[in-house]
């Protein structure tokens, strides 16, 4: 379900999780196994008033001009060993970093700033190729020292360092090659590169960060060189003038300003105030769909493989949802079609799962269907050994999620639940997520063409004890879905792994760590000058995933007179 | 009336001493390690080492204190732990935007309230009177986050006179910093003018039936000169008082506004912190609100025996 004011930093579900989620995901497929799209494949469901197709540039490139880019949220930072990217964490990497690999419009994986990179016949060691003549934004080269120097900061993190235990070593066995060895076989490691972890930074500021309580500055290699940052007001950052690709980028500078109501937002970019906005309210695609001055791109289809999904996360680590039977009650009370009628704006679209239809991964499984009877026997089952079930939902500061929860309390207290809402902001929640303390949380996560990049969320060795550190965010230990994940990671053959995914996808339906609740929108809206936003070129000259769940990169927009 | 002072300013520092023992103890009432507590859930443990260390958190609570209001008065309130932003540089950022929306909604609120009620007072319950009473209430029912949109949607996205959020300092470009703060310090004047009204009103009310008012109307002073000259300032006692509680209030209290309007002022900053758990942040602001809101109080406290030097005798 997406969200309405979307604060800060956000909508529907926490960004929270989608925040940590960006460690290790991206949206990507490996290079052998691509992803497929569950609708025209590579793009964006879009409209604009002309009829020509929305944020694809038209006539001949200029050179110049700025843009102002209204974000839903701010970013806690551009250290990617510590900082929890969401998708705005990725707006503001994209201007001033590039990652080693990008996701291309049909779902494969594309060498970005690194020039190749191949297996072995095990696929338990990656040997990558770096482009040479890079420079980054301190006039320090990009050499295979600087990628290794890292990749151990990454691992050294506890933020990050949970997503890499699969990356046994990193070697350099020259100024332009750097060997990933990993722990097991994994066919789609280059998928992960595609995602925070795979954003290169500069030597400086992994020293500079090495500092306690120091804020580093981005030293990258991206399109634009960071100019100023003052958090919840703007971001701004200046053409590289010495960057890699040539020709690029056509704007002089890029700004983003974070403004939390969606509302506001709207009406800033209707003022001039800002040229484009980014939303993750489906009011926004209702109220700019076909409108004239306006191009719309949204998430409505064309997501290449999982969409992100919003969902109820169980903690099944604390009481009283470490009983199965709570969950299943919390499912069966749930009136999910109830919920997207009110919430959903008309667009949302219903899920029971990780896949949609149309996708190869998707299968019909167990999920629970509304049963308010049986929801209500469950909880007695439950109320005659341990009394009332006592349960708090924590959700972020967001005026339509908190209109969701009102509802989601009231049809659960009336199956027989106490229910208490509880409202954090966004970088709170992903730090009650990451440590266990909740109960119940709104959220939303999991958009990405490789499941397996997902493989860190449902793993039993990524599981931590409440008020440790753990990307399990839902404690969920469930043997057989490790098995099912490591499986498809290792497959080299479509079969096993859809198998494989098919099989995770009917546990959790079983275990029901997460309540389904719908797609999760995102959309951008821009004014007509604004130029090629939603068509962006890979360094190999093909085309690249633009409207990746609302990341989007700024290297070839231009602005028209 | 430099006893009084004195006396007032005594009480000031000792509300201040409680004020910041109070605030240093913030971090300390939480459960849980300090160091994580500054420092987030997604440190290291190196860092979070170094940090009790720097801090003294090992050391006994009242060495930590005076560890602390040392760095205080060095004006080191520590950083915010998700991004590393020196508090000191918050405030410093903040501040401004938090007194400016202040000054420039207090300055309208005066200026249409002082003359409303000079005007109205002098004919209670006519027409006028009536008129203005009701619109004050009217205003008194409207929130600055109903005004506000209200405001972006006919001035700014309607009339474009007005951008529909930002902010630029003021330093930086004084007519677009004006240009960019009048609908927010409008959406917070509305309360203002309608207590300021309401109370000055009933003051002069009360003042115009006092003997003194008689005798200058019966020495044929003009009614502008009994009003400005004889009136007014006895009626204002109510005024100051709510003048002062009101900007108190409003000082970090903005919150509603600054976020409708995307500026990141001391309220917007001061509630993203609460939300995100960055305690020093927190810490920081709140006891330099905290100890401004005393200060103000003690600048009240010297208007009023400029208002009425009786208060001091009292």
């Amino acid at each position: 379900m997406a969200s309405g004011n979307e604060i800060s930093r956000r909508t529907f579900l926490s960004r929270g999780a989608v925040t940590g989620g960006a460690v290790v995901l991206g949206a990507a497929a490996s290079t052998a196994l691509a992803g497929c799209s569950t609708g025209n494949s590579g793009s964006s469901s879009s409209t604009t008033a002309s009829g020509s197709k929305p944020g694809v540039g038209t006539g001949t490139p200029v050179r110049g001009g700025s843009l102002t880019v209204g974000t839903v949220a701010e970013i806690d930072g551009f250290y990617p060993p510590m900082n929890h990217w969401d998708t705005n964490g990725y707006l503001y990497a994209n201007a001033v970093y590039d990652p080693l690999m990008a996701v291309g419009a049909d779902g494969t994986i594309k060498p970005y700033l690194a020039q190749s990179i191949s297996s072995n016949s095990t696929y338990d060691a990656w040997t990558m190729t770096l482009r040479p003549g890079v420079k980054f934004s301190d006039g320090s080269a990009l050499t295979s020292a600087v990628v290794k120097a890292n990749f151990d900061a990454l691992r050294g993190s506890p933020l990050t360092g949970t997503a890499l235990k699969q990356v046994a070593s990193v070697t350099t066995p020259d100024a332009m090659t750097v060997v990933f060895t990993l722990t097991g076989p994994n066919p789609t490691f280059p998928a992960g590169l595609t995602s925070q972890v795979g954003y290169v930074v500069g030597e400086a500021m992994i020293q500079q960060a090495s500092i306690p309580g120091t804020t580093p500055k981005p030293v990258g290699t991206g399109p634009f060189i960071f100019a100023e940052w003052q958090p919840n007001d703007h971001f701004t950052a200046t053409r590289n003038p010495h960057y890699w690709r040539s020709g690029l980028p056509y704007l002089d500078q890029i700004t983003f300003k974070p403004i939390p109501d969606t509302v506001q937002r709207e009406a800033t970019l209707k003022t001039g105030g800002v040229d484009m906005i980014e939303s993750t309210d489906p009011g926004t695609i209702n109220r700019f769909s076909g409108q004239s001055g306006y191009q719309l791109v949204d998430s409505r289809t064309g997501v290449i493989g999982e969409p992100t999904t919003g969902f109820i996360m169980l903690n099944t680590a604390v009481a009283p949802t470490n009983d199965l039977r709570i969950r299943q009650a919390l499912a069966k009370g749930l009136d999910t079609a109830q919920i997207q009628k009110i919430f959903g704006g008309g667009f949302a679209k219903p899920v029971n799962g990780l896949f949609l239809p149309g996708s190869p991964y998707y299968s019909k499984t167990d999920y629970p269907t509304y049963d308010p009877a049986e929801a209500k026997a469950l909880v007695n089952e439950y109320k005659a050994q341990h009394g009332t079930p006592t349960l708090q939902l924590i959700t972020i500061t967001d005026p339509r999620l908190a209109q969701l929860v009102q509802i989601v309390q009231q049809m659960w207290n009336q199956v027989g639940f106490d229910i208490s809402v509880k409202t954090v902001q966004q970088a709170s929640i992903i730090t009650e997520f990451v440590t266990g303390s909740f109960q119940a949380a709104t959220s939303y996560q999991f958009g990405t063409v490789n499941p397996d990049l997902n493989y860190v969320w449902w793993s039993t060795t990524t599981i931590s004890p409440v008020g440790g550190i753990g990307l399990n965010f839902t404690r969920l230990d469930d043997p057989q879905i490790e098995t099912a994940m490591l499986a498809g990671r290792a497959a080299t053959d479509q079969q096993t792994r859809v198998a494989s995914y098919q099989k995770v996808n009917q546990r959790l339906s079983q275990d029901l760590p997460y309540l389904w609740i719908e797609q999760y929108l995102f959309s951008e809206v821009a004014q007509n000058r604004v130029q090629n936003f939603n068509n962006v070129t890979l360094p190999d000259g093909s085309p690249g995933y633009s409207f990746n769940e609302g990341q989007f990169f700024p290297t070839q927009i231009w602005m028209a007179g | 009336m430099t006893k009084y002072l004195i006396r007032r300013f005594i009480q000031l520092v000792v509300v201040a001493f409680i004020i910041s023992v109070l605030v240093f103890l913030l971090v300390h009432l939480l459960p849980g390690d300090p160091s994580v507590t500054i420092l987030g859930p997604n440190d290291t443990a190196q860092n979070r080492t170094i940090l009790l260390h720097q801090l003294g958190l090992n050391k006994p609570l009242w060495n930590q204190y005076t560890i602390w209001l040392t760095a205080v008065f060095h004006g080191n309130l520590g950083q915010s732990y998700l991004n590393h932003e020196s508090v000191t540089h918050i405030l410093a950022t903040g501040a401004p935007i938090d007194i400016e929306l202040i000054v420039l909604s207090q300055i309208v609120a005066f200026a249409v309230a002082i003359p409303l009620a000079l005007v109205t007072s002098r004919r209670p319950n006519r027409p006028l009177d009536n008129v203005a009473s009701t619109g004050t209430f009217g205003l008194l029912a409207m929130p600055p986050f109903v005004i506000a949109p209200i405001m972006v949607a006919v001035f700014a996205v309607g009339l474009h006179w007005f951008p529909a959020t930002g902010y630029v300092p003021f330093t930086k470009d004084p007519a677009a910093n004006l240009h960019d703060m009048v609908l927010p310090a409008l959406a917070i004047t509305a309360g203002s003018i309608a207590v300021y009204y309401r109370l000055l009103r009933s003051d002069l009310i009360s003042t115009l039936q006092e003997d003194f008012i008689t005798m200058a109307r019966s020495k044929g002073l003009s009614n502008r000169r009994i009003m400005l000259r004889h009136a007014f300032r006895p009626s204002t006692f109510s005024l100051l008082a709510a003048a002062g509680v009101n900007i108190g209030a409003l000082l970090a209290g903005t919150f509603i506004v600054e976020w409708l309007f995307a500026i990141s002022g001391l309220g917007y900053s001061l509630v993203v912190s609460v939300q995100q758990r960055d305690y020093l942040v927190v810490q920081g602001i709140s006891l330099v609100v905290a100890i401004a809101y005393v200060f103000l109080q003690f600048v009240v406290d010297f208007l009023f025996t400029v208002v009425d030097p009786r208060v001091i005798r009292e």
